[in-house]
This record gives C-alpha cells, sequence and structure tokens, in this order.
C-alpha cells in the first residue's frame, strides 16, 4: 500500500512534468513570431528624440539612416521575419543615438566658435584701445 | 634511449593521452574560426579611442559599451546576417563614443575660453578707465557682444561714481567739493593736487560727452555780493583747474550762488562749513 502510493506519487510528477514541458514547448513556438515591439518602440522613440535634437540639420545623412532601417524593419515585420525585423529595429535605434550624439557634438562645436569669435572681437578691441593710447 | 621523464615508454598510456591531448590541442587550434571579417577594423578603431586619454575622461560609459559590442561582433559565427549586424551596432556605438568625447572635450575647452574671455575683459576694463569709447565699431561685430558691452559699460560706470563718490540725482551726478580745497576767502584751490578732483578728471574724460555745471556755493558770513563773487571765484578756478588738466572748456559751465542755497544751518560753525562748497554737477547722459 505504501509503495503503491510512492509510485503513484512518481507517476503523477511525471505526468506533470510532461505536461509542462508539452505546454513550455507550445508556447515558445507560439511566441516566435511575434514582432519585436519593444525594439521597434525603441527605435521611434530614440528617432524622435533625434528630431527633437534638430539632427535633421546637424546629422541628417546618421538619422535618415535610422529612418531607412525602421522602415526596413516594419516591411520585415510584415513579411513575418521577425529575427530580422529585430535587427533593423536596433540598428535604427543606434543610429538615432548616434544622430543624437553627432548633434550635440556639432552644436558644441557651434559654441565654441561663437565663443571664440566673441573672444577675438574682444581681443581686437583692447588692441585698438592699446594703439590710441 | 634518452627521453623527457613525461615520454618514459614505461606510461605508455600516459603518452597515448598526451598525444591524443595534443592532438586535440592542435586541430582545436585549425579549426578554430577567425573572428568575422570587419571586426579587426573594428577594434583597431575602438583601441584608438581607448588610448585617448580625453576620450576615456569624457565617454568612459560609451566606450565600454562599445568595447562588449566589438567583443560580441569579434566572436566567430555562421550567420552571415548576425555578423553583419553586430558589426554595424559596434561601429556605431564606437562612433557614439566618439562623438560623446567630442562633446565633453568641447565643453571643458568651453570653461576655459571663458575663463580666458573674463581674463581679457578685466584686463580691457582697466583700460577703459581712460578710452571709453572706442568700442563703438568692434561692438558692432556681432550682437551678443553688443550686450555684453552695454552691460559692461554700465557697470564701468556704476564703479566710476562710486568711486567719484558723486551722489546721483535728478540734474545729474553730484560731485561736492568740500570747503579744504580753499583758504578761508580765498579762490585759489590749496595744494597741488587733490584726490577727488582726479578722480573727476578721470571720470570725465571717460565721459567726454557729458556737459559739466561747476556751482559755487558760501557760507552767510559777509556780505552777499562779497560771497556771490567768492563762490563764482572759487567755482571758476575749479574750472580753471579742469580745464588745465585737458577737460574741454565748451563743456564747463560755471556760476556763483553765494549762501543763496545753504544745504545746511550756518547758525553753527559745522553747518558753515558744509554751505562752503563746490558742486559739480555732470549732466546725465542722453
Amino acid at each position: 500500500m505504501n509503495t503503491d502510493t510512492i509510485r503513484s506519487a512518481f507517476m503523477r510528477i511525471g505526468l506533470f512534468t510532461t505536461l509542462m514541458l508539452a505546454t513550455l514547448t507550445l508556447v515558445a513556438c507560439a511566441s516566435a513570431p511575434l514582432p519585436p515591439t519593444e525594439s521597434l518602440n525603441n527605435a521611434r522613440d530614440a528617432i524622435a528624440s533625434a528630431e527633437q535634437a534638430e539632427a535633421r540639420q546637424y546629422a541628417g545623412a546618421e538619422l535618415e539612416e535610422a529612418n531607412s532601417h525602421l522602415a526596413a524593419a516594419v516591411k520585415a515585420v510584415e513579411a513575418e521575419r521577425m529575427a530580422e525585423a529585430e535587427r533593423l529595429a536596433r540598428q535604427a535605434r543606434v543610429a538615432a543615438e548616434l544622430a543624437i550624439a553627432r548633434t550635440e557634438a556639432a552644436k558644441a562645436a557651434e559654441i565654441n566658435r561663437e565663443m571664440g569669435r566673441g573672444a577675438d572681437a574682444l581681443d581686437e578691441e583692447m588692441q585698438r584701445q592699446g594703439d590710441q593710447q | 634511449m634518452k627521453m623527457p621523464s613525461f615520454l618514459k615508454p614505461t606510461s605508455g598510456v600516459r603518452t597515448g593521452a598526451v598525444v591524443l591531448l595534443s592532438s586535440v590541442l592542435l586541430s582545436a587550434c585549425a579549426m578554430s574560426p577567425t573572428s568575422p571579417d570587419g571586426s579587426e577594423e573594428l577594434r583597431a578603431k575602438l583601441t584608438q579611442l581607448q588610448q585617448n586619454p580625453d576620450m576615456m575622461t569624457h565617454a568612459r560609459v560609451q566606450l565600454r559599451d562599445a568595447e562588449a559590442a566589438v567583443e560580441l561582433a569579434e566572436q566567430p559565427l555562421d550567420d552571415e546576417a548576425v555578423v553583419a549586424h553586430r558589426i554595424y551596432m559596434a561601429d556605431r556605438m564606437i562612433e557614439i563614443a566618439r562623438a560623446k568625447g567630442q562633446v565633453g572635450l568641447l565643453e571643458a575647452e568651453r570653461e576655459l575660453l571663458g575663463e580666458q574671455r573674463d581674463e581679457a575683459r578685466l584686463t580691457a576694463r582697466t583700460r577703459e578707465a581712460d578710452q571709453a569709447h572706442a568700442d563703438a565699431e568692434s561692438a558692432r561685430s556681432s550682437q551678443a557682444q553688443a550686450a555684453a558691452m552695454s552691460a559692461r559699460e554700465a557697470e564701468e560706470l556704476q564703479r566710476q561714481i562710486d568711486t567719484l563718490e558723486a551722489e546721483a540725482t535728478e540734474r545729474g551726478l553730484v560731485l561736492t567739493l568740500g570747503d579744504v580745497l580753499f583758504a578761508t576767502g580765498s579762490a585759489e584751490i590749496q595744494g597741488g593736487t587733490n584726490q577727488n578732483l582726479e578722480k573727476l578728471v578721470t571720470f570725465l574724460k571717460q565721459y567726454p560727452e557729458r556737459q559739466v555745471l561747476i556751482e559755487g556755493h558760501t557760507d552767510n558770513v559777509g556780505s552777499a555780493a562779497f560771497n556771490e563773487t567768492l563762490s563764482r571765484q572759487r567755482a571758476e578756478s575749479v574750472r580753471r583747474f579742469l580745464i588745465s588738466r585737458g577737460i574741454d572748456s565748451s563743456r564747463l559751465s560755471v556760476s556763483g550762488y553765494g549762501f543763496e542755497r545753504p544745504v545746511a544751518s550756518n547758525d553753527t560753525a559745522m553747518g558753515r562749513q558744509q554751505n562752503r562748497r563746490v558742486e559739480v554737477v555732470i549732466e546725465n547722459g542722453e
């Protein structure tokens, strides 16, 4: 009686495990063709940030690249090539981030040039004052 | 037979094992797939940035991310699409790190520029004490510059007014020269130089467009006519002094009010001393 109980317990566990595995396998199969929503959203967010940072003006090529990757990613989703879509979405995001970084660098350089001009003008003026004395 | 101890014939099994192991190792080396094409260039580019101390200071985080991406791109893989993707990602991340480093460098440089400019301003201000008017032309070179200039001029004017110890009134800046300048009954300025007058000269030279009223006042000791004359003479001698120091005479007008306009009571010695004065009114600029 005691051994029967143990055996039936083992059998139950075995059944349970089998069912679990089967479920997991099914779930895995079902989830595989899901579109890479998160990566796509990240890419769109990054492109929006880049546009807000005036990347069109300062890093137009990079922004263009990001947009074309995103468009390709969307096409890949439509064709249900999800792995490719995921990669393209990530590329779109990193390209947009590069656009932002290069925009920041270009703006910083612009400010420094402006400041340099201001300092030059001041120097010039001082020179002139010095000459007059 | 001389053989290394680990190849003694007695240990045939061990020899076999060693041979097998080394052949496995060798074949592992031979078969080890090389890093994907393009990853060498990435590694070289990244190393170049990592060796730049400025980049390490300003883009530490981005370089670390790029390093991870390059390591991933260096892993051998059969899937060409994934390889190309990893190389693309690593390349852009290296470029992001480079751009971030540039931003950091430029910002540091800006701080330095600012300091240099402050220094230049200070020097300019000192010189300006004698030459305020030369600004106009170069100020036009940029709007920002012009704004900075006028702010600086206003600041400078205030500083000058403060050193003059003049009082800002509706009529203009009023500088009161006390009677210590003159001996009693005399209109001659005492002593060679007077600090207040020197400051006045400096100020007038700096603001050459401003007209100046020199007004003499006295206490009520003596007749009105005497005091009127004395007050005018005292004002005149201040005028002469200013002209002798190079101030254009057309800017200077003089009047003597005698004891008409006391500022204190003539009943006390102290009050009378306050009334004996020359007031220099510097008219406000336009």
